[in-house]
């Protein structure tokens, strides 16, 4: 849901301040006379920390590794947008194996570990059609993607490498279901879609 | 033999007890966002106020508790993965004040942790064939066809747990008394899921047109002048 002008300043306090940063108490208890409560300091090297202040890059950095990278990667990732608005991160296949076995995924990130690479660009389709060496597994249970009505597979991600740009890849964004769709009363692509306002979510 | 005699008699009073219990309110709450994966995001960005549902429910629980007879049983459901994360996000142990806010206005806090215990909990946590639910509020976000208990907490825009309209097949349909009020405060759930509802479990759910809004500090609110609350 969207929140007041309030809201935005304290999520601007909570995001911003870099000046009120100090050990964190057990239990927060907030001023008195203000709704919502003022957030809590932003807690010093936590993963939000690094995001909201590191430096941003244009693109990403070839041959950067970040998270566990021991070994030879397991998995080949390529980072597309979904054109129709779906969440999916991309494509990710097993290394030496083609692209046409590849799963298009959603992108658990490992806070602390390894985030997703666009975590650290200026825009978040900075790397579209880059290409990564990913370490990581995939999840027993699946992503619900409230924009498209669809389920993904769920990568969890511990470590990758930035390998570099390449050439876009000729198969079709989404999820099998999708493009083996029939129409349902409960689906995204029937004529009473899912997406309605801000992507039908709130 | 005195203190046998006093025990038995504790078990039958309470058998008594329980068996007067016949309705069941259930205060049903999802949990709020990363503050990591919400980050950017402008005027979309979700959750910023962590406890944005649970105020919401907590001004519900007491409404419920102030109708409630004697014998009616509140009832407060928290989807608590989502919580626990925020906690360790924030450095607070909002886990622990979920407690106390229930320990407070006096009702039981029953925790779940995926869909399944969901699930379990409202077809065999209490005997559904004495205790019926009398009374049933969803805060948390939502679409049309899904209560999202998860949403942008594990993965960014995604859901890892959730109710989709398919799923209420696996709750038996009988759960609920016949008089039963059930409201959906989140998003959009007018559009489908009530529907659904209506016609899974014979009795109709309240459901926004269009998105409600949790900023205002009291129970949600539709956002937009062309919304409506549906069945």
């Amino acid at each position: 849901m969207k929140f007041t002008l309030s809201c935005a300043v304290v999520s601007g306090a909570l995001l911003f301040s870099t000046t009120a940063l100090r050990a964190q108490e057990a239990v927060y208890q907030p001023p008195s006379g203000q709704t919502p409560p003022v957030a809590p300091p932003l807690i010093k090297g936590s993963p939000l920390d690094h995001l909201a202040n590191d430096p941003k890059l244009a693109e990403p950095s070839i041959g950067y590794r970040e998270g566990h990278t021991e070994g030879d990667a397991p998995w080949i990732a390529h980072r597309l947008i979904d054109e129709q608005g779906g969440q999916g991160w991309g494509w990710v296949k097993k290394s030496g194996d083609d692209w046409g076995s590849a799963k298009w995924i959603a992108l658990q990130e490992s806070l602390g570990l390894a985030v997703a690479p666009h975590r650290k660009l200026l825009k978040a389709d900075g790397d579209l059609n880059w290409e990564y060496k990913f370490w990581g597994k995939f999840a027993s249970y699946k992503a619900y993607d409230p924009r498209m009505d669809e389920q993904l597979p769920v990568f969890v991600l511990q470590g990758y490498e930035v390998i570099g740009p390449a050439a876009p890849l000729d198969i079709k964004e989404g999820p099998p279901g999708r493009i083996q769709h029939r129409p349902s009363g409960a689906s995204s692509r029937s004529s009473n879609p899912i997406q309605s306002g801000g992507g039908g979510i709130d | 033999m005195r203190a046998l005699l006093t025990l038995l008699s504790l078990v039958f009073l309470g058998a008594l007890n329980a068996s007067a219990q016949d309705r069941e309110d259930i205060v049903l709450t999802g949990g709020p966002a990363l503050r990591f994966m919400e980050h950017g995001k402008g005027d979309v960005s979700h959750d910023v106020y962590w406890f944005n549902f649970v105020d919401a429910s907590v001004i519900r629980l007491k409404e419920l508790k102030d109708q409630a007879k004697p014998d009616e049983l509140v009832t407060w459901l928290i989807y608590r993965p989502a919580y626990a994360a925020r906690s360790k996000e924030m450095g607070m142990d909002l886990l622990a004040q979920l407690q106390d806010k229930a320990k407070t206005l006096g009702v039981r806090l029953v925790w779940f942790n995926s869909k399944d215990e969901l699930i379990a909990y409202l077809n065999r946590g209490l005997d559904r064939d004495k205790i019926k639910i009398g009374d049933f509020d969803y805060f948390g976000h939502s679409n049309k066809a899904c209560f999202l208990f998860d949403y942008s907490n594990t993965i960014d825009t995604m859901s890892i747990a959730w109710l989709h309209v398919k799923d209420l097949g696996m709750i038996h349909s009988d759960i609920f008394a016949s008089d039963a009020t059930c409201k959906s405060w989140g998003c959009h759930s007018g559009e489908m899921y009530s529907q659904w509802w209506k016609n899974h479990f014979g009795v109709p759910m309240t459901g926004a047109i269009g998105k409600t809004d949790f900023a205002h500090g009291g129970l949600p609110q539709l956002s937009n002048s062309d919304g409506k609350w549906a069945e």
